[in-house]
């Protein structure tokens, strides 16, 4: 009857129980070397099934892989799928030789056949993968000798298990042995006496190379995939906010969040890519980022450094290795471009946070202008100007209601810092004024005293001032009993929605916050679909949309500006190559705006160079900052004849022929 | 090595609209944010930065009201190891003899390696209060320093003079050395940093411990501020008006009619 004899033909068995026990513990270190790490910290929260349900898209069938790359798509389905068929298969036959036999006859024929087309699977998507970047030589991959090693390996446990199977063929000859249809055809490459020798001498290469990976495993790249589903499961666990119930001494650098996204990462390059400050040739590197993280974090949180000469070495290695590069984390613009293409959510914008932080609070490496700025965020609520009292200044003559004053409105228009104070952006707030008031919507300020939202302090990873500030807001909302707010900034509604809420759960608070916070195009949007904002004249422009990436992938709002753009008639909309939650970031995010660095790109102007590929002669934009990078860079590189750059709410007061401090272009 | 350095908490007054009071011996302070002297801050990071580099202790010290304390807090967030905080509402308008004869009391024969202080403050300007201390204790002392380096024996005092000269002079140890900005890049001080201070211990004195009850504010003092007057906009002020492009044009014009630009 077809079956499987393990051991066939196999002397000396008690070497492979002996090879495996020792591949079996190497890899059983190594997987205790990474659990201490994760273990800190690590809370299990329970079964989730949405969770569950997440990884298997995103880890089995890849659902992040494919997205944007085909190509990887395919090339990572079949290695897995293969890899993951064969493996159950080698399960399966030890089962059945160790535990109940039922591998015989039909079944074991159809499974081997199975197989075979695992196994074809796993050699095509291995050569596919070293024809990708050894002949194609896709950009993003990179091309060390070590990345050679481990598809290399694999494709040789393939191989050496095809040749094996071709020798026992040739050996028994058995006619049944053709639904192994590969071995069956490989098997003439061996002749009936000299068959069981090599069979012999594969089989033992085969097994070799087999436990060799198994040990490998959890100190190589391919840890990734034990990594990166538990990280994927754990994605929408915040990766940092300051815990404040901790004394200030216990404060890890790290947490469990970060060292599992660092395991998950498999070097693919995607962040590379996408991220607006690589692109523009500046010293950010963000896979170098997260590798270097790992790599020191791997040492400096070794489980063996308990071990005291084990110790001394890594005392050694810490002081003269290459560590983190601080000095690249302040060019990240917090845009989330890497967060959004990172195939296991690995991507280094959390990271770099976190580096952020400990630098921030170290000090002497904070960058001159940025340690200014953040001072006078401090003293001034503002990063701008010394001065209290200049924030109300934009509302001269408009006659808001002061809700900080007890004036009454159902909506809260929160300004923001670089709204009300950079005479550009201030077209923002005008603007938004004379919409919101044409459709009859009642709303108010917090006049001289609004306060900052804390964005700014929370993304160059000043925790202690982003914790005060939002302690401050959020009182001042809770007395005047505010329940809804606009906002100009994407910036500041992020922070308002997200960090406010990721706080409050933090700090064990109940039910959700008690305000809900909407950025302005979402207000227009609404306003636009419920027939109250109507274009009765149209606006006959081109115009390109540049999302600003706290609206689109923070936020992943894309919908309602374009909404309200397409409401206009006769205003053509077309895209430029990277938009929606593909856009691309001008630069100004993170604090950037604030300070300048060696080396600095010019992020905006490739923007621009985009719009003008779309023949567009109007960029609309929703963000203050968005508007003053734009508009510098539209100065400064020349573009001022092609382009004009304006606010959403400039290009709707224009439609609707409003005062709200709009150009015409 | 023992450091001593002196901080002042200032109010910040460089790009605030100042307004004199309705008696004209003051500024209007109520909008007005409190910090720490400019120069003051250069030497404390320069005093943490030699420990760092050379072990011992830095103490800092300050002379206020309660209010004051934060720059101490803000030190010891820098890394200072004590502070002193001469805490009496009593010394506010004090002359900077009367705040080193309350200094010396309050270090009661304590000796320091090295004292460090900004050259000035930013409010009164006076620019006496370290040389006088460096009198008081019979101390050595350098002013102006723009470079400071520990050698054998003592210190290389890099000093600013006028027109671009610098003047390098050796002091012995113990000394004091009055601090010229830009003598480093003090580092930035976390709202975390200071959080994590909160609860270190400062050793307080005010007039009445020192034996210096009624010896000390604006009654002792050998001058007094009479009149503040802001400075009128003298006639060779010319304030540009009109478009931003017209401002320009005529601002580049001037630079280049007086040679400013070749
Ligand atoms: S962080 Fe993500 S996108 Fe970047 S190399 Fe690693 S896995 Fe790829
Ligand atoms: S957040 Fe943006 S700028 Fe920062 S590393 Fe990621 S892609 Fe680059």
């Amino acid at each position: 009857m077809p079956a499987r004899i393990p051991f066939w033909n196999i002397e000396a068995a008690w070497v492979f129980y002996l090879l495996a026990a020792l591949a079996l513990a190497l890899f059983g270190l190594g997987l205790a070397l990474n659990l201490a790490r994760w273990r800190p910290g690590f809370a299990w929260g329970g079964f989730r099934a949405a969770r569950l349900k997440a990884v298997l898209a995103d880890a089995l069938l890849g659902r992040r892989i494919w997205r944007g790359d085909v190509a990887a798509g395919l090339m990572h389905a079949l290695i897995l799928l293969g890899f993951l068929g064969l493996f159950l298969g080698t399960c399966l036959v030890a089962l059945d030789h160790y535990l109940v036999s039922f591998l015989q006859g039909r079944l074991y024929l159809a499974t081997s056949a199975l197989w075979e087309v695992c196994g074809l699977a796993l050699t095509i998507g291995l050569a596919w993968a070293l024809v990708r970047r050894y002949l194609l030589r896709v950009p993003r991959l990179e091309r060390r000798p070590a990345d050679a090693l481990l598809p290399a390996w694999l494709l040789a446990i393939a191989l050496s298990g095809f040749l094996v199977e071709a020798a026992r063929i040739a050996a028994s000859g058995a006619d049944w042995e053709r639904w192994s249809f590969l071995g069956w055809g490989l098997s003439g490459l061996f002749g009936p006496a000299s068959a069981p020798a090599a069979h012999a001498v594969l089989w033992w290469v085969h097994a070799g190379l087999s436990l060799g990976l198994i040990a490998w495993l959890p100190y190589s790249r391919l840890f990734h995939a034990l990594a990166a589903p538990v990280n994927l499961y754990f994605q929408d666990e915040p990766q940092a906010l300051a815990d404040l119930s901790l004394p200030p001494d216990q404060v890890r650098e790290f947490s469990h969040r970060h060292f599992l996204a660092l395991d998950a990462c498999t070097r693919c390059g995607r962040c590379v890519e996408a991220c607006p400050s690589a692109r523009a040739g500046e010293p950010l590197a963000p896979r170098g980022f997260v590798q270097d993280a790992r790599r020191y974090t791997r040492l400096k949180y070794s489980l063996l450094a308990r071990i005291p000469w084990l110790r001394q070495r890594q005392r050694q290695e810490l002081s003269t290795r290459p560590t983190i590069d601080p000095a690249q984390a302040w060019y990240c613009t917090t845009c989330a471009a890497c967060a959004e293409v990172c195939p296991v959510q690995a991507g280094p914008i959390e990271l770099i946070r976190q580096v952020r932080s400990s630098l921030v609070e170290q000090g002497s490496t904070v960058p001159p202008l940025l340690a200014q700025s953040l001072e006078r965020l401090a003293k001034y609520q503002n990063p701008w100007l010394a001065k209290k009292g200049q924030k109300a200044a934009w509302a001269k003559g408009l006659d808001l209601p002061d809700l900080a004053k007890g004036d009454q409105a159902g909506l809260l228009y929160f300004v923001g810092c670089t709204t009300s104070l950079d005479t550009r952006a201030q077209g923002l707030a005008k603007g938004l004024s004379a919409v919101l008031e044409h459709c009859g919507v009642e709303f108010g300020t917090l006049g001289k005293a609004e306060p900052c939202c804390g964005d700014i302090a929370r993304r160059v990873g000043e925790n202690g001032l982003f914790e005060e500030q939002r302690e401050d807001l959020s009182g001042l909302l809770a007395d005047i009993g505010v329940r809804e707010v606009v906002t100009s900034s994407p910036h500041c509604h992020r922070s308002l929605s997200h960090d406010y809420a990721l706080a409050r759960v933090r700090d064990g608070l109940a039910g959700p916050l008690p305000f809900r916070a909407r950025h302005y195009s979402q207000v227009l949007a609404e306003l636009v679909d419920q027939g109250r904002l109507v274009f009765p004249d149209g606006l006959a422009v081109k115009a390109t949309f540049h999302d600003p990436c706290y609206l689109a992938r923070h936020t992943g709002e894309v919908r309602a500006p374009r909404r309200v753009l397409g409401a206009i008639p006769g205003l053509e909309l077309v895209e430029m190559a990277d938009h929606g939650r593909n856009g691309l970031c001008c630069g100004g995010g993170g604090g950037r705006m604030w300070h300048e660095l060696p080396g600095q790109g010019h992020l905006a102007r490739a923007r621009l160079e985009q719009a003008v590929a779309t023949g567009a002669s109007l960029v609309v934009t929703a963000c203050p900052l968005c508007l003053i990078m734009l508009e510098d860079a539209r100065k400064a590189g020349g573009f001022e004849d092609r382009l004009a750059v304006r606010d959403l709410n400039e290009v709707v007061c224009l439609a609707l022929g409003l005062e709200g401090g709009a150009n015409p272009f | 090595m023992e450091i001593l350095v002196l901080a002042k908490q200032v109010p910040e007054t460089a790009e605030a609209d100042l307004e004199i009071t309705r008696d004209g011996a003051d500024v209007e302070r109520e909008d007005l944010v409190y910090t720490i002297n400019e120069w003051d801050n250069y030497a404390v990071e320069e005093a943490v930065r030699l420990k760092e580099e050379h072990g011992g202790a830095v103490t800092v010290l300050t002379l206020g009201d309660e209010e004051a304390e934060d720059v101490l807090r803000r030190g010891l967030a820098m890394g200072c190891d004590q502070a002193i905080h001469l805490n009496d509402e009593a010394f506010l308008g004090s002359d900077p003899a009367t705040v080193v004869r309350a200094m010396v009391k309050a270090l009661g024969g304590r000796r320091f390696d090295l004292i460090l202080c900004g050259v000035q403050s930013a409010d009164q300007g006076q620019g006496q209060t370290g040389v006088l201390l460096a009198q008081a204790l019979g101390l050595p002392y350098a002013s102006l320093a723009v470079g400071l380096k520990l050698v054998e024996g003592g210190l290389v005092i890099t000093r600013e003079l006028e027109a671009n000269t610098l003047e390098e002079v050796a002091l012995p140890l113990p000394a004091l050395v009055t601090v010229q900005s830009g003598l480093n890049q003090p580092r930035y001080v976390s709202i975390m940093g200071i959080r994590k201070v909160r609860g270190m211990a400062i050793e307080g004195h005010d007039a009445e411990g020192l034996d210096l009850a009624g010896q000390v504010g604006p009654e002792a003092a050998c001058l007094a501020a009479r009149r503040l007057s802001l400075p009128e906009t003298g006639a060779g002020a010319e304030i540009l008006s009109g478009s931003l492009e017209a401002v320009c044009a005529r601002a580049a014009g001037i630079i280049r009619e007086k040679g400013g630009l070749k």
